[in-house]
Parts: C-alpha cells; sequence; structure tokens
C-alpha cells in the first residue's frame, strides 16, 4: 500500500547523506481486531525534522512506539541507522540510539530534574551502581549546548509543564541520539513556547539527529519540519517536503478526501431500488422529521461542548457531521441519545435512540458476552423481552439470531462470544441491536474506524440500505472525521466545529470546500490564532 | 489463538471456568506436596490424615467438615457476587461481625422466646447489619470515588475491635468470667438438619442463597445488568443506557447482607454465644473460595466445601501427621496464587495478553 514514493528522500538534506537515521519497511501492528498501522513505510533522513501527521486514531502514536521498541511490530522491519531492530524491545532501541518523548511524560514526580536525567541514562551510573563522578556538569554542559533551561534541582512535580518538557527532552537527549521522536510534543506548549521548542530541535537536527514530530497542528509542523508524512487509517497516504506543501492538501489527506473519487451513489442507489417511493415521499413532508435540535447548548460537565446546535433529521435520510476529531461530536451523539440534557435549547427526539459509538470494544459491547448477551443491551428493559424481573433469554436468542441473519454477522451462533468475532463483524451486531433500539433515529459515530476495506464497505453498505428501505426507514445522523465516508452515504452534510454545527450547501458537497470549513474558526486541525470566517 | 481452541472444542468457553479451577487445586496440591516432602513430612501420609480428618466418618463429614463449610459458603458468595460487579468487597470479614453482633444483642434483648418470631427476625436484622457495615464504604466508592479496597479491609478492624468492646462490656455474660455473651434463648438457636449430627440449618441457607443468586445473575434482568457493570462501567452505561451506581449499591450492599447472615448464622447455628475471634479469617478465605469458583455461586457451594475439607482435615494433619495447623492457612494462600496464575497462563495462551 505504502511505499510508492516514501523512499524518495527530499528537502534540502538529501543528496549528500547514505543511510536512513530511521527506516520500517512494511509495518503492520495489530491491537486485537484493530490494525493500528498497516504495511506502513516510512524513512527518516539523519539532520532533518520529520513532520508526522494525522487524525486521532490514524496511527501516528503507534508508529513512533514501534520506532522506539514499545511496540514490536507483527509484521515488517524497523532498522535504526540500517542495523535492524530485533525483538530487542526499548533497552535495543536506546542502544541504536533512539529516545522517544512521550506525550504524557515519564517521569518521577518526586525525583529532581537531575534525578530524572539521571535514572534514565546509564552513563550516569558506575558498574557498582554508584553515581559516576562529573556526570552532573555533563547534563549542565549538554543543557547549555542545547540552550534548553533546565530546572535541575526541584522535584520534578513541581515544574511546570513547559519546565518538564524540557526535563523530557534533556534526559532523552544525554545518549548518544540518532533518532530523537516526540510525540505530540507541542500539544501543552502555548505558541511562544512551540517556538522555543523548534529552536532546540533545528539545533538537535544540525547535530546530525532525526527527528520525528508527532502533532496534528498543521501550521506547525509546517513552520518546523523538512518533510512530512501523513497517515490515515493506519495507512501511509503521503510524504512531501515540507517546502511542496501547503496546508489544504495536507488537511485533505488527513481526512481522507479523494477529489478523484465520487462514490456517492453506488452504495445508496443499491437501497434506493428496494424501495423506490419511501425515500422520495417523506423528504417533502415535514411531519417526517424524526428529531430536532433547536439552539441546543451545553457547557461543562467534563464533555466538549455545544454551542447553539440546531438540525432536523428526518426519516429516511442520511445526515452527515463532518469535523476534525473533539469539536463536541460526541457531545451531539450523547444529546441525540438522550444520555445528556442540554443546559439551554429544545431537544426533541424519539423516545428510544440507536447509537453505534465511536469506542466499539469498550462502549459498544462487552467482549467476554456473546452476542446474545450484546443484544441483551438493547432489551433488557423492554416489557416484551420480560416476564417480572425475569429476562426472557429465549426470546433475547431468537431476536439474536435474527439479527445475525439480517445483518449478515460472520459467526457460528448467537451464543458465540463477541471477542471471536472480527471487528466488522462486531460492528454489524452493535449496529444491528441499535436498530432493534429504535427504528426512528440512528446515530453512527465514526462507524468504520479501525475496521478493514471489506469490513468498511459492508458496514457502510448497509448503513446506507438501512436509511433507504423499508416503509418507515429510521433517520441516520452519520458523525466522522472521514470525508469519503461523509461525502459517499450523506443526502445533506453539516460540520462541527468547536461545538458549533455549520450545514454545507448542496454545491460544496466537495472535499475541497468541506476541508477547509473543518479547519476554519480555529477547529483543532488549525492555528488559534488565524480564525477566518467561515464560508457559509 | 482463543479462536483456535473455540473451534477445536465447542465446549471450551463453557468448561474453561471448571479446567482452570482444577488446574490450580492441582497445582497447588503439588506445590503443597512438595513442600511437605521439604519440610520432612511424608506428602502421602500428610494427605490421608487430612482425607481421614474430614471424611473419615459420615458424622465426622457431616459434623465437621460441613458445619465448617458453611460460614465459608455464605462468605464465599458474598465476595463472589461483589466482584461480579467489580466490587472488590474485602470486608466480608467485618460485615460478618457486624451480622453476628446485630443478631446476638437482638436475640439476647427482645422480648420474644418463640423460635417463629426470633430465628425471622434474627436472619433479617443481621442481613441489615451487614448490609450497613458495607454501606459505608459503598458510599465512599459511589459518591467520594474512594477505592473499595482500602476502605472495607479498614472496616473490618473496626468491627472486629467492636465485637472485643462490646463482649468485654455492654454484652458480657452475667457471670463475668469469659469475654463473651450470654448464650443466646434457645428460640434463637437454629434447628439441625440431619437428626444426630451437628449440621444445622444454615447449611440448607447457603445452599438455597447460592441457587438463588444464580439464578439472579443468569436469568433476570437485574443480573445481566449486574454483570454487565463487572464486564464494563462504560458499555453498561452507553450500550446498555442504564446508570452504573444503584447496580454497584445492590451488589455492595447485597454482599455486605450475605456476609452478615454468615455471621450470625455461626452464632445461632455453633456457638450460641458471640466471643472475640468468633472468625478464624473466613471473610479472608472467602475471597479464595470466590476466586476458586471463578465467581460462579454454584461452583462456590463446591470450593467452599473444598475449603471445608482444608479446615475439618487440617486438624487430623497436626494430630495423626505432626504437621502444624498453619500449613493449612499456606495451602488457602496457594490456592489463591495458582487460581491467579493459572488464569492468567490459560489468558495468555489464548492471546489475550497480546495487548500491548
Amino acid at each position: 500500500m505504502g511505499g510508492r514514493n516514501g523512499a524518495r528522500v527530499a528537502g534540502d538534506a538529501g543528496a549528500a547523506r547514505v543511510g536512513d537515521a530511521l527506516r520500517l519497511r512494511g509495518v503492520t501492528r495489530r491491537f486485537g481486531t484493530v490494525t493500528a498501522l498497516d504495511e506502513v513505510d516510512f524513512a527518516l533522513a539523519p539532520g532533518e525534522i520529520h513532520g508526522l501527521l494525522g487524525e486521532n486514531g490514524a496511527g501516528k502514536t503507534t508508529l513512533a512506539r514501534v520506532a522506539a521498541g514499545i511496540l514490536a511490530p507483527d509484521a515488517g522491519r524497523v532498522e535504526i541507522g540500517g542495523q535492524p531492530l530485533g525483538n530487542g524491545g526499548v533497552g535495543a532501541a536506546r542502544a541504536l540510539g533512539v529516545a522517544m518523548v512521550h506525550q504524557h511524560f515519564s517521569l518521577v514526580p518526586r525525583f529532581t530534574g537531575f534525578e530524572n536525567v539521571a535514572l534514565f541514562n546509564a552513563a550516569a551510573w558506575t558498574r557498582r551502581g554508584t553515581s559516576r563522578p562529573g556526570y552532573r556538569e555533563r547534563v549542565e554542559a549538554r543543557a547549555g549546548e542545547l540552550g534548553l533551561a533546565v530546572e535541575l534541582d526541584v522535584p520534578v512535580g513541581r515544574l511546570g509543564v513547559v519546565e518538564r518538557q524540557r526535563v523530557e527532552i534533556l534526559k532523552a537527549l544525554m545518549g548518544e541520539t540518532r533518532v530523537l521522536l516526540l510525540d505530540e510534543p507541542t500539544a501543552v506548549l502555548a505558541p511562544q513556547e512551540v517556538e522555543g521548542l523548534f529552536a532546540v530541535l533545528r539545533k538537535v537536527a544540525r547535530a546530525g539527529a532525526g527527528i520525528v514530530l508527532v502533532a496534528h497542528k498543521l501550521d506547525e509542523v509546517l513552520a518546523a519540519a523538512d518533510r512530512v508524512t501523513v497517515l490515515r487509517r493506519g495507512r501511509w497516504v503521503m510524504t512531501r517536503a515540507a517546502a511542496e506543501v501547503s496546508a489544504r492538501e495536507l488537511a485533505e489527506a488527513m481526512v481522507g478526501a479523494r477529489v478523484d473519487v465520487h462514490g456517492r451513489g453506488a452504495a445508496a442507489g443499491a437501497g434506493r431500488e428496494d424501495a423506490p417511493d419511501a425515500g422520495a415521499s417523506v423528504r417533502g413532508d415535514g411531519s417526517a422529521v424524526v428529531a430536532e435540535l433547536r439552539e441546543v447548548t451545553v457547557t461543562g460537565g467534563g464533555a466538549l461542548p455545544l454551542r447553539g446546535v440546531s438540525m432536523q433529521v428526518r426519516r429516511g435520510e442520511i445526515l452527515g457531521v463532518a469535523g476534525v476529531g473533539g469539536n463536541g461530536q460526541r457531545t451531539l451523539a450523547a444529546v441525540l441519545a438522550g444520555m445528556r440534557q442540554p443546559d439551554s435549547g429544545e431537544v426533541q427526539r424519539p423516545g428510544e435512540v440507536g447509537w453505534i459509538p465511536q469506542d466499539r470494544t469498550h462502549e459498544g459491547l462487552v467482549n467476554e458476552f456473546t452476542i446474545t448477551e450484546n443484544v441483551a443491551f438493547a432489551l433488557h428493559g423492554r416489557a416484551d423481552h420480560r416476564r417480572g424481573p425475569w429476562l426472557d433469554w429465549a426470546g433475547v436468542e431468537e431476536t439474536a439470531a435474527v439479527l445475525v441473519r439480517d445483518m449478515d454477522v460472520r459467526a457460528d451462533s448467537p451464543a458465540t462470544s463477541a471477542a471471536v468475532l472480527s471487528g466488522g463483524n462486531q460492528q454489524k451486531v452493535v449496529a444491528g441491536r441499535e436498530l432493534l433500539r429504535s427504528g426512528e433515529l440512528l446515530v453512527a459515530e465514526s462507524p468504520t474506524r479501525g475496521l478493514d476495506v471489506k469490513a468498511t464497505v459492508a458496514v457502510r453498505g448497509r448503513i446506507a440500505e438501512l436509511a433507504r428501505s423499508g416503509e418507515r426507514p429510521p433517520g441516520v445522523v452519520l458523525i466522522s472525521a472521514d470525508l469519503d465516508e461523509i461525502l459517499e452515504l450523506s443526502d445533506r452534510i453539516a460540520v462541527m466545529v468547536r461545538g458549533r454545527l455549520i450545514p454545507v450547501p448542496h454545491e460544496d458537497h466537495n472535499p475541497t470546500a468541506i476541508g477547509e470549513l473543518m479547519l476554519s474558526a480555529g477547529g483543532r486541525g488549525g492555528p488559534p490564532g488565524s480564525a477566518e470566517s467561515p464560508t457559509p | 489463538m482463543n479462536r483456535v481452541l473455540a473451534a477445536a472444542m465447542p465446549a471450551w468457553p463453557r468448561i474453561r471456568p471448571a479446567a482452570t479451577a482444577i488446574a490450580a487445586l492441582l497445582a497447588t496440591i503439588a506445590i503443597t506436596a512438595t513442600l511437605l516432602a521439604i519440610g520432612g513430612y511424608p506428602p502421602g501420609d500428610v494427605f490421608a490424615a487430612l482425607a481421614r480428618g474430614a471424611f473419615g466418618t459420615w458424622d465426622r463429614f457431616v459434623s465437621v467438615t460441613l458445619v465448617r463449610t458453611t460460614p465459608l459458603l455464605l462468605t464465599g458468595l458474598a465476595v463472589a457476587l461483589a466482584f461480579r460487579a467489580r466490587v472488590w468487597n474485602i470486608g466480608a470479614e467485618g460485615q460478618l461481625y457486624a451480622g453476628a453482633l446485630a443478631g446476638v444483642a437482638v436475640a439476647l434483648f427482645l422480648p420474644f422466646q418463640s423460635a417463629a418470631v426470633l430465628i425471622p427476625a434474627t436472619l433479617f436484622i443481621a442481613a441489615v447489619a451487614g448490609a450497613l457495615w458495607a454501606s459505608v464504604p459503598a458510599a465512599m466508592k459511589t459518591v467520594m470515588g474512594v477505592g473499595e479496597v482500602i476502605t472495607t479491609l479498614l472496616m473490618n478492624f473496626v468491627a472486629l475491635f467492636l465485637a472485643q468492646f462490646l463482649v468485654q462490656g455492654p454484652l458480657r455474660e452475667a457471670r463475668g468470667v469469659f469475654n463473651q455473651t450470654d448464650e443466646i434463648p434457645a428460640g434463637a438457636q437454629l434447628p439441625t438438619l440431619i437428626p444426630e449430627t451437628r449440621l444445622h440449618v444454615g447449611f440448607l441457607i447457603g445452599i438455597a442463597v447460592a441457587v438463588a443468586l444464580w439464578l439472579y445473575l443468569t436469568r433476570t434482568a437485574g443480573g445481566f445488568r449486574m454483570r454487565a457493570v463487572g464486564a464494563s462501567v462504560r458499555a453498561a452505561e452507553v450500550s446498555g443506557r442504564f446508570s452504573a451506581r444503584p447496580v454497584i449499591w445492590l451488589a455492595f450492599v447485597t454482599s455486605g447482607a450475605i456476609a452478615g447472615l454468615a455471621g450470625w448464622i455461626q452464632v445461632a447455628g455453633v456457638t450460641h454465644r458471640m466471643y472475640e475471634g468468633l472468625s478464624p479469617g473466613w471473610g479472608y478465605s472467602a475471597i479464595a473460595v470466590a476466586l476458586l469458583a471463578r465467581l460462579n455461586p454454584i461452583a462456590v457451594i463446591v470450593t467452599a466445601i473444598v475449603f471445608g475439607v482444608l479446615s475439618a482435615g487440617g486438624g487430623a494433619m497436626q494430630r495423626d501427621a505432626g504437621v502444624p495447623d498453619v500449613w493449612v492457612r499456606g495451602i488457602e494462600a496457594l490456592v489463591i496464587l495458582a487460581v491467579l496464575a493459572v488464569d492468567r497462563g490459560v489468558q495468555t495462551l489464548a492471546g489475550r495478553g497480546s495487548r500491548g
């Protein structure tokens, strides 16, 4: 999949150098049924800063952790400076000169900065385990060299986050460093501090180390990096010289808009043939609205806020809600599902709402339960599956058997444990169950995240079919960061940015316009200061 | 690998708990035998003595082994229920004392003598006392988010010292010789279950509670919710659309109530008095009983008997084979370690431990 031009070493530093500082060849890494990295090739030249971009869950952190030896790849190879990183793990990677600065720092809060640096570096100790004389001076000298103002004598628990990051970086750079991996280092920094960090990184790169900068802020990456690689859904998408690529191109690559693809219609058309009239007739009829939000605002309570969201969902349509993750989509789903009351505004919704939650394995299913038991989540309170306190398990099992057949779940029987199902089949169980809950409204939150291509096609086809077939098809709200998915399935599209829902007019149903909207108004993908007025 | 196992043996998911438990027991026996041999005790003789002590005669089995099984059965059920909801109630010992104290107090001071009133009343009050004792850590968990492992454990010491204080002071026997209460009235004593033996009705109550819990967990909607909360609070709340908090409360206080019953049933069925050190640590052995049973209430009946056998045979081991009684406590601890180790071993084999 990857590697078509991933091996090309671009940028100013390419010509003179021979080997790569870091090289991943066809690396695949799975977590259970989720493929976090899918045959990814990646090359890091010595002396370059290489930005690694992607949506949440695209595989950026997994790539960094594989390179650091923290995770072993299921397939493929990792080479550091031309030498294969075997199964030695972190120790072997460290010996080859790989250092990683984690997003959540790995420092001992009670230890001082110096103690933390010493703890991580074998050079601080003699063979007998006593502290090596003169190490303190070396640490101070290195900090001076890098221009890092590090507080060495205060327990790091008392330091601010910026100072802690400096300790973490110094700790990583004390040894011979060939590859420095930084996982979202700018996430905790203010803009001025980001510039300071980049100055340090440039110094380190000039000294010959290759740096991988994991981030999702486009402009920052473009400012600091020599080259940029984009991952999406665990796959390599592109590697380009930073000077030759625009923020918009990167954004499109991240969210998966491919201009040459007009997927809309194929799946949708197939469903329509079953019910030629139903879809058309209800759409004109105002009474077919199954859910409506008017000026709904939610703040606090640990959820990302909604600010004055208004929307209508009609029977038999798919309303696509696009947006970079973390702009309030989760809160919107919870409000629609009735799990969260708004602070102000009006909500009109069916009594029961189907909700396919984004985290299938932790929220949508219980792995150690059977399919039947997982289906019971929708039925445990329903009179038709209860006799007093007793749950009618025979009835639940029957319902589950019908679901397995209708949703085309590949399983021996409803008594199969959910743990042995593939990701796609698990998602079909969740989708089928949520439809049992309500035939009126279905909220699908990133329904194909973590699924392989085949399962993605199957689940998308199911959703398209559901909204378009039968006498009374449900209204579907499809929340997804994947523009391909939104464009393929949706009748109407809106974009969620910082808790606001912005409708996208029909003529703008193309990746460029939507991508621009997603990154407008200071959405998480955009710079904090450069909010442009959203295109209506 | 799990898939491979499941394909090769269709019944594997169902028999896995039993297989794990038996493997754990066998591992325990093997380790114990080795340790005994190293300690200079012939393992064959020791196990023979243990078996004689536990099953030597019908009367020995019923009057000693099953009588000692009863408090282990009830506390084991209490722990199993709580653990099913992922409530780590380590406080069965304290809840047992709370139940015993409340039962004794009511039996001694209520002006009724009739068994028809006293037995149900004292059983009820003991369950309530156990539930109340558990409600303190339950409230701290659900309202303040304080971990229940430490709170339930500490509540055990409070209960233990409260019991000491009461039997040395306000509830001390009228003659004032020993630190114990007066004998409870005959109407409060539990009748024997099998004539000519010492086995009392409490054993039957334990079996009934086990069956009731099993039916609740496997057949009812409420039991389904409790298992769901135990498996994943987030899945319960998002997929099941119910709040986990009341479920956690129910599991916690019901667990306490059953442990409370265990304490009072021991007094009403066996000792007929409350004294310091009523329990040799049943509330803790209960954790091993429940874990070995893989938290299945029906299986708790079996594992409680296994531990009853250990307890009854321990004395004979000491007498006939000269093995100190502390070995029995050691074996109990080994069972817990073996269950955990075997369980993890099976999981790793099944490939579930592969998540980074």
